[in-house]
């Protein structure tokens, strides 16, 4: 492959496995191997958590040319991509991959931003011979964006973590990188909450949490005595979503359970204020045709909605009169036009589920991307 | 920030997307014409009276109010389709046009707030009060960005405040106020903020989007631009 004329690396193993600390024995490189390498995207073993890039410690070191020289090498890499991946499945185009290494420089070089802006000034180059720590070596960050570049492994799993509003929420493979559409049901509960503090201090619940970004959002601007409980039936999401919870210290306000939507929730079966959720809504035929960083990458379990995608809606839908108490909130993600006025439609009509007020929200595309309403 | 006007302004870009082309020509109005907020009619009370400064004064949240907010473009169908790319956010000063963006965060809900802030300077910018040169008195927050040796700054007037704070942009807006009124003469305006020539040039440096457009007005003045 074209790529290895820059650099001789290849991807050779998994991602780094481990339980809650640092471990630098594992480079995912070796040099020389042959190109047709296996994927990036082994399984990772269950109840293990990658520590993201920028939580760890910054064992490894390089000059200031050094990282420069990396960063022309990933921008070359870019160059030759140009806007094939637009093209292919409307993938990143050059602009946020150049914008994808300044990010990578961020969470690997440990040092003011400056360092990070300087690398970007072509002129300002006194002192090349500058040491900067590293939170990966410099053989890692080669590898990392071979992965990117060569098999579309998503910027989010490389550095094995997501900005999300104003959290970073940590993430990995079998792992849904949450979107930034799905910022808005905060935003969306924050408005309904400040109206009804009997709704701040009552127990939500986010089902299908993933990394856990919702439960977490929504447990910081509830009030003393707001809880929220995030289920998924997937244990590597359960543990990335406990490391994440830990990290913001709200061991005391979420509790996660692991099981399929409604099942854990038994014991609190008429009692939620709010529920919310993401739920899988693709429909199984569009799968094959996402991009590819989608696609081949993230968990189909947390993408295929089946054959219309509403499988999991539907049964959100069917269950949250039960689940909800008088006056509860609910928020569901979904596909957009024609789903979520189906879905509202449902909400709304059903007799036997008494909601009202049911809408559907735009997200910031204008596409329709939620429904809201209350149980009465 | 009042998520309850923020989610107003997003469901009321729901409809109307800009497209790449009427975004174009907004910019380019910007750049041409500075903004008269006199003789803008925004049909709000907030406004009455006080013109673009008033716009300076709302809170983030009012100012949101009068915002309409998008993302870049809805390239598909987004959501668990796509990978990124959607944490770009654009907001659109409705009463003026002004329009100010931000994409170098991973997050939207981060670029949002650093295009709100990025508002307040291009509202300073490029909205203009006017004033009358006979009986002006610089308001506060231009005497609050002035360099201490200034004649006419009192000592309660407190520290300068410099580009980096938050409220260097209503000082600046009052200065460019003042630019446009003595056309583009720095020692005319010097002459009022009792500073040396000098010492108003050097401020004028300081900032260089404040700079840009302050060269701007003298270059459309036929006058040497400030370096």
């Amino acid at each position: 492959m074209t790529l290895s004329v820059f650099r001789a690396i290849h991807t050779a193993v998994s991602p780094h496995s481990l339980i809650f600390r640092r471990s630098r024995a594992s480079f995912c490189c070796s040099v020389n191997r042959p190109s047709s390498s296996s994927s990036a995207v082994s399984a990772t073993p269950v109840s293990t958590v990658r520590i993201p890039l920028f939580l760890r410690e910054a064992t490894g070191t390089a000059t200031i040319s050094e990282l420069h020289a990396w960063r022309k090498w990933a921008q070359t890499l870019v160059s030759s991509v140009g806007s094939k991946f637009e093209d292919a499945d409307n993938g990143p185009g050059p602009e946020l991959l150049c914008r994808e290494i300044r990010w990578m420089l961020e969470d690997v070089v440990e040092a003011n931003l400056d360092v990070v802006n300087r690398l970007s000034d072509e002129t300002a180059f006194g002192k090349d011979g500058d040491v900067v720590r590293l939170r990966a070596g410099l053989d890692e960050l080669y590898c990392l964006w071979e992965e990117r570049i060569e098999k579309r492994r998503p910027f989010q799993y490389l550095v094995g973590c997501d900005h999300w509003r104003d959290l970073v929420v940590c993430v990995q493979e079998g792992v849904l990188i949450p979107r930034p559409e799905t910022e808005m049901i905060v935003d969306m509960v924050e408005e309904v909450v400040s109206r009804d503090k009997r709704l701040a201090e009552g127990i939500w619940a986010d089902l299908g949490t993933g990394s856990g970004a919702l439960g977490i959002g929504i447990a910081r601007i509830l009030r003393n005595g707001g809880k929220v409980v995030a289920t998924d039936i997937s244990e590597v999401a359960i543990s990335v979503a406990s490391f994440n919870v830990n990290r913001y210290g709200l061991q005391d306000k979420i509790e996660l359970r692991q099981g399929s939507w409604f099942e854990p929730l038994e014991d609190v079966k008429g009692k939620l204020s709010g529920l919310v959720s993401n739920p899988p809504y693709i429909p199984s035929m569009n799968i094959a045709g996402l991009q590819a960083e989608v696609g081949q990458h993230e968990p189909r379990l947390a993408l295929d909605g089946g054959k219309d995608g509403l499988d999991y809606l539907l049964h959100l839908c069917e269950n949250s009169a039960l689940a909800l108490e008088s006056g509860g909130f609910f928020a569901f993600e979904t596909n957009g036009g024609s789903q979520s006025k189906f879905i509202a439609d449902v909400m709304t009509n059903r007799s036997n589920f008494s909601f009202r007020d049911v809408k559907i929200v735009a997200d910031l595309s204008g596409i329709q991307r939620f429904v809201t309403g209350f149980r009465q | 920030m009042s998520t309850a006007t923020i989610l107003r302004s997003a469901t009321l870009i729901s409809s109307k997307l800009f497209t790449s082309a009427a975004t174009k020509r907004s910019i380019l109005f910007q750049t041409r014409l500075p903004l008269r907020a006199a003789a803008l009619s925004v049909g709000s009370s907030s406004d009455d009276g006080g013109g673009g400064r008033n716009y300076l004064m709302l809170s983030d949240e009012q100012l949101m109010g009068q915002c309409e907010m998008d993302t870049f473009k809805a390239s598909g169908p987004g959501g668990q389709h796509r990978n990124k790319r959607e944490s770009a956010v654009r907001l659109k000063h409705i009463p003026t046009g002004v329009i100010a963006q931000a994409t170098e965060d991973r997050s939207q809900h981060k670029n949002r707030a650093s295009a709100l802030a990025r508002m307040r300077t291009m509202l300073a910018l490029k909205v203009r009060n006017e004033l009358d040169l006979e009986s002006y008195t610089p308001p506060l927050e231009l005497l609050q960005i002035l360099p201490r040796k200034s004649t006419i700054r009192e000592a309660d007037v407190g520290p300068q405040i410099g580009p980096n704070n938050p409220k260097f942009a209503l000082g600046m807006q009052a200065l460019l106020d003042l630019m446009v009124a003595v056309n583009g003469s720095v020692s005319d305006a010097a002459k009022l903020l009792g500073l040396s020539t000098g010492a108003l040039s050097r401020l004028i440096l300081s900032d260089d989007s404040l700079r840009r457009e302050v060269n701007e007005l003298r270059e459309s003045k036929g006058m040497r631009p400030l370096k």
